[in-house]
């Protein structure tokens, strides 16, 4: 704000405020012309509405004096009147700052309570949920899911089931949470849509759902020739890729046959974004251990 | 002064009209105007750029769907919001915006930090089908936006237009904003657009945190 559009708001508040004034010191005092009916002679409608002459009513005045004065104790103290700062000196980054200041006070004697706590322990604590859930539903849930319970459209697994993709150690999960994790299932197209078929048939069979057996057994060796690096030979899958098992008939994209057959295809890079910097790391301490005790939530709902 | 001043200017209803406009502009001259004339005294963050032709692009289907309708781009000062969102908005952030998305109505969440809140994939079949990943939203779907494809020489209009109001285009981003946009479609660029939301106008990223965040809404 430079020099003259403070001068030029100083001017209009001292207008306003001066012509304020001036009607307060005039109108009550002002000889207002009456006519022997009472009226000012002002008509409408040929003389049916005719304008009445009363004082304003005390109270009216006094509510009106009180806000004038509320104004200039306003450029006192807050800042308005052109550049000046106000006797508070108060800015809305500092308001803020306060807040904030106030709100750590409370909260980080928690943080820092529950920072010397392992994940397991955090996930046992009845306030470390508390704040986890919220951390959840805002950061989460958009994926998991409210309850955690994953969502095949986009790959985000459910938290809850106790299955977990990349490990479920405190370490994994945090780990998970921190730094994102990304799927690296490549693309099988070019083996051909009979064999991917085929494959599909066999990941069917591999977690006993309705398969085709003579299709499942062709699937096999192409299961061996090019799958076994991540999903292993008996397709329990590797924690340390994130391949997931394929025994355990829990499915991060589906596990209907064409969703099978899709994710052969085409492949699948499923991607949970890294939460620090966006969470810190007490955050992501407290969300950890949200996510550690959701199994054993989803086992007690199960019941 | 006497009454009949006012009985005159009772009297005349054009010239109550004038001077009821004056009197009621006075707010609006004390706090509308100042920041009007010196909006340009606002400049971007340092190392900050103007949009590249796909984000650009998407800011332009973000504006033309009336998303600002619904979502702010404007994380006030207060300890909530900064809670919840991040470091508050300051106008730097907004210098390449004609017009700013700052918004005033939240029916859905604040947008000015969500770039890289979720990934692109959910991004897209969330604007494609809200309602499948979030059952309670009640965000209308885009689904024409997957189909319809973005016209290159359109998008170098507007950077040469944007160019003429100040933005420091060079004649290469323009002459390559074609190839840019090339075979991607409204729904791609308006992604782009959206995972660009606090972090391409922002110098560097910025450590925010949702529990604890220090005094300016930054972690230390």
């Amino acid at each position: 704000m430079t020099g003259a559009w403070s001068w030029w708001i100083v001017g209009l508040i001292v207008f306003n405020l001066g012509l304020t004034f001036f009607l307060f010191l005039w109108a009550p005092r002002a000889k207002v012309p009456v006519l022997p009916d009472g009226t000012t002679g002002h008509v409408w409608a040929h003389g049916v509405i005719r304008e009445g002459m009363h004082r304003l009513p005390a109270w009216w005045i006094a509510v009106s004096l009180a806000m004038y004065i509320a104004a200039f104790a306003y450029f006192i103290l807050y800042p308005g009147f052109g550049d000046r700062e106000g006797t508070l000196r108060w800015t809305s980054a500092k308001e803020h700052a306060e807040a904030t200041a106030a709100n750590a006070q409370r909260l980080d004697p928690v943080l820092a309570r529950l920072a010397a706590k392992d994940v397991d322990a955090v996930g046992g604590d009845a306030q470390a949920r508390r704040l986890g859930e919220r951390l959840f539903v805002d950061n989460c849930a958009a994926c998991h899911g409210r309850e955690g319970r994953g969502n095949p459209l986009v790959g985000a697994p459910d938290l809850a089931d106790g299955v977990w993709l990349h490990g479920g150690s405190a370490k994994d999960i945090t780990a998970s949470i921190r730094d994102g994790r990304t799927g690296v299932m490549p693309p099988w197209s070019a083996l051909g849509n009979t064999a991917v078929k085929e494959l599909a048939q066999y990941v069917l069979s591999l977690s006993g759902r309705p398969h085709q057996g003579t299709a499942a057994a062709l699937g096999a060796a192409t299961f061996k020739a090019n799958c076994v690096a991540c999903h292993g030979a008996d397709g329990k899958g590797n924690p340390q890729l994130g391949a997931p098992n394929l025994t355990d008939d829990v499915w991060l994209w589906g596990g209907t046959q064409a969703a099978i057959e899709t994710t052969i295809r085409d492949g699948r890079q499923g991607h949970m974004p890294a939460w620090s910097p966006r969470l810190s790391d007490a955050d992501i301490h407290i969300l950890a251990g949200y996510v550690h005790h959701l199994p054993q939530r989803g086992a007690l709902a199960a019941r | 002064m006497a009454y009949r001043h006012f009985e005159f200017v009772e009297k005349h209803v054009w010239l109550l009209g004038i001077l009821t406009a004056v009197m009621v502009s006075l707010g609006g001259l004390a706090e509308v105007l100042p920041l009007f004339v010196e909006a340009r005294s606002v400049k971007p963050p340092e190392n900050v750029k103007p949009y590249d032709p796909l984000r650009l692009a998407g800011r332009d289907v973000y504006v033309r769907e009336g998303c600002y309708l619904c979502h702010s781009q404007m994380i006030r000062t207060l300890r909530f919001e900064t809670q919840r969102y991040g470091r508050f908005s300051t106008a730097e952030e907004s210098a390449y915006d004609r017009p700013f998305q700052w918004g005033s109505k939240r029916t859905g969440p604040d947008l000015a930090r969500v770039g890289g809140k979720y990934s692109d994939d959910w991004q897209r079949k969330h604007l494609l089908a809200p309602q499948a990943l979030v059952p309670e939203s009640n965000m209308p779907a885009y689904p024409w936006l997957a189909s319809a494809a973005i016209d290159g020489n359109d998008i170098a209009a507007r950077m040469r237009t944007l160019r003429k109001l100040g933005d420091p285009y060079t004649d290469a981003d323009i002459a390559g904003a074609a190839a840019a946009v090339e075979g991607r479609t409204e729904l791609d660029a308006l992604v782009a657009y959206l995972q660009g939301l606090g972090i391409a106008n922002e110098p560097q990223p910025v450590r925010t945190s949702a529990l604890a965040p220090s005094a300016d809404g930054r972690q230390p």
